[in-house]
């Protein structure tokens, strides 16, 4: 048991876990990840991609096994922060015990002492007074460093797996105009949308205007990429976008008249029977000397002339016509005039957890500081006697020695 | 203005060749020399860059280009500031052959000015990838210290040389200045990543070969640390984990697609 123990806290654990993540992700990022399944058969035939998806390959950084690795390191972690802790408490007061039993390492006269102590005031050094004579030390708050360092990597495995693990997200689109309503109420509407700014530069932004289920607090806040809305317990993000047609269905009859957002394909009518079929709207379209048209289907995202293929279904008779903007076609007491189409966001909706959130950045900056005392705040400490000085560090004496060199203050006494 | 960008890449150029030729010859004035030149190249490129974020109007770190630009930047920077510290000859040697290599792939890429594209505007922007440049840097030039560890241990110098054990230590000081920044890279692109994207980590190529590095140095720090291992080996480490910053920055873009692509979209 204690042997296991000792393994798993053991720093070649650690290493050996190390290896194996890293050696996973890097299969990980060049086979494509959460890919349907003939995008690997077509990449690697049918024998390949049947074996790596067998070894789950194909989201590999799900896998039990991944995930079993992730879970070694966090034991690895735990343990090795709490064997690290008494060490790294203790570590200021062994030192000082270090100094105090150390031989003068190197001989000198009085005023070079004098000098030598001068020197390490000014490089910030604090005088402490020993049995043996005086031991100058700085950096103490640099033992922390490792333990801080490897306890802030366990945090933010743990949490930053639960951040990733419970988020509730939900892509949702909506026109402008028109509200979401979610699950516990939250009424979300979208005020507008603009892809282009004033000064014709991409911005794809929406103005939102969300309203708590008791009517109690309200919110507007233009969302844009980088900038999302926190409301309540939500988090809503300008995630995409796209363009739909617009119709204004009068009808003279019941003296009524309605405008609907055209998505997808579908049949606008009454009585069932008689009506309008839209198919599609198209970005643009060339006419030719003879009068026809070309549609024109482009990917970039833009209308520049807009025009609506649709279909006129009355009398059981049908007829392949295209509807630009403005243009009304009546059939019986129906108008129904299509207009410009109108852009529409594309928002992500993610159920927030504040406190987890605040936990994950904490374990961020307190692994930043702790990287900064482990690398720059390493610990010294310069016993002085009548006779000389030594330097003495925790491990490393020949290392602080040289970094004094480096640091091309120390006058040799 | 492009012409200040050419001459601070031919600038570079000469100060390595002299620097190389100063060492070689132990002539101090040579590197005396290699060393002001290299100053007036910095002194161009930096004009460049302040020209360049000035028509932009924002820091130049956007696309391949101008991050490469950034990043052999702060390799002078840090070479400058090594050198100032220790004065040890062979971190001039590193970093005037390194800034010169990677300003020369960046001399390969588009050079055209484009507006931020919005999921670049944001306030990590800089943070994130300007800690990024000055990571990279850090690595670039412990590789370059690596290599010249191991020049020098051909030469016939003994393992106990204290030019070698210098050249060690400042290998591993800048690997620690750079492990930190590369902390902060990823921890700030996670922060970004939430808020752009609504997930803090994708397991994106760029964000795993970024993970990749990171953990081959958590490895080499640790051998370094708490195993002791020096010299030879960490110079082989050193010059292997760059390997890897390199595929980070430039293989990833252009092999593996991912959320990072507009890094060559520009």
């Amino acid at each position: 048991m204690r042997r296991s123990l000792r393994f798993f806290r053991s720093m070649r654990f650690g290493m050996i876990l190390l290896v194996l993540v890293m050696a996973l992700s890097v299969v990980g990022s060049l086979i494509p990840q959460k890919e349907q399944a003939m995008t690997y058969v077509r990449a690697y035939g049918a024998e390949k991609a049947t074996l790596l998806m067998a070894l789950g390959w194909n989201d590999l950084f799900h896998t039990w096994y991944f995930l079993a690795l992730e879970g070694l390191l966090c034991i690895n972690l735990l343990l090795c922060s709490i064997l690290r802790f008494p060490r790294t408490v203790h570590a200021g007061e062994q030192l000082m015990k270090t100094a105090e039993d150390s031989s003068t390492e190197t001989p000198c006269d009085s005023a070079q002492l004098q000098r030598m102590k001068e020197f390490l005031i000014s490089h910030g050094f604090r005088k402490r007074n020993a049995a043996t004579g005086e031991v100058y030390t700085r950096h103490f708050l640099g033992f922390y460093g490792s333990f801080l360092t490897h306890l802030s990597i366990l945090w933010v495995l743990l949490f930053g797996s639960l951040v990733l693990m419970t988020p509730q997200t939900e892509d949702l689109t909506v026109m402008p105009g028109e509200s979401l309503v979610l699950s516990d109420g939250t009424r979300i509407l979208c005020e507008s949308f603009h892809i282009e700014d004033g000064q014709g530069k991409l911005d794809y932004a929406s103005t939102l205007h969300a309203i708590s289920a008791d009517g109690k607090q309200e919110k507007i806040q233009e969302i844009r990429v980088n900038e999302p809305m926190r409301f309540g317990n939500y988090k809503v993000y300008q995630q995409t976008y796209g363009t739909a047609g617009r119709v204004r269905i009068v009808n003279h009859a019941t003296e009524t008249e309605d405008t609907l957002f055209l998505t997808e394909s579908c049949f606008l009518s009454i009585d069932g029977q008689n009506g309008v079929y839209f198919e599609a709207l198209y970005p643009g379209f060339v006419q030719d000397d003879d009068g026809n048209y070309t549609l024109v289907t482009n990917t970039s995202g833009s209308y520049p002339d807009p025009v609506y293929r649709i279909q006129t279904i009355a009398e059981g008779m049908s007829t392949s016509v295209l509807a630009f903007p403005e243009e009304t076609l009546s059939l019986g007491e129906i108008d129904f005039t299509f207009l410009l189409p109108a852009e529409y966001p594309g928002l992500r909706i993610k159920h927030v957890s504040s406190v987890l959130y605040g936990a994950l950045y904490f374990g961020f900056g307190l692994m930043i500081a702790a990287l900064y005392l482990c690398f720059f705040m390493v610990p010294a400490a310069v016993s002085v006697r009548e006779d000389g000085y030594s330097v003495v560090s925790p491990k490393e004496v020949q290392e602080i020695r040289e970094a004094l060199t480096i640091a091309g203050k120390e006058e040799e006494p | 203005m492009s012409i200040l960008f050419f001459a601070s890449l031919i600038v570079y150029f000469a100060a390595a060749m002299v620097q190389f030729s100063g060492v070689s010859m132990k002539k101090a004035g040579l590197t005396r020399a290699a060393r002001l030149l290299f100053m007036v190249g910095f002194a161009l490129h930096s004009g460049y860059s302040i020209w360049r974020g000035i028509v932009a109007g924002r820091v130049p770190l956007a696309n391949q280009f101008e991050f490469a630009s950034g990043f052999a930047w702060a390799i002078v920077v840090l070479g400058f500031g090594l050198y100032r510290k220790g004065k040890a000859e062979w971190t001039m040697t590193a970093a005037m052959p390194a800034s010169f290599l990677v300003l020369s792939y960046a001399a390969f890429q588009p050079m055209a000015i484009k507006d931020l594209m919005p999921a670049l505007r944001s306030t990590w922007f800089v943070l994130h990838i300007g800690s990024a440049a000055f990571s990279y840097a850090a690595f670039a030039i412990s590789a370059g210290l690596g290599v010249g560890y191991l020049l020098m241990l051909r030469k016939g110098k003994d393992d106990s040389d204290s030019r070698l054990k210098q050249l060690d230590y400042l290998g591993y000081r800048m690997v620690c200045l750079g492990f930190l920044l590369l902390t902060v890279v990823i921890f700030s692109g996670a922060i970004w990543a939430e808020q752009a994207w609504s997930s803090w980590w994708s397991w994106d190529p760029k964000e795993t070969w970024a993970l990749i590095t990171w953990i081959f140095y958590a490895i080499y720090l640790h051998q370094r640390m708490r195993r002791k291992w020096q010299g030879k080996r960490m110079a082989w480490l050193s010059i292997v984990a760059f390997i890897l910053v390199i595929f980070t920055f430039a293989g990833v873009n252009l092999l593996l697609p991912g959320l990072h692509s507009y890094a060559t979209q520009g």
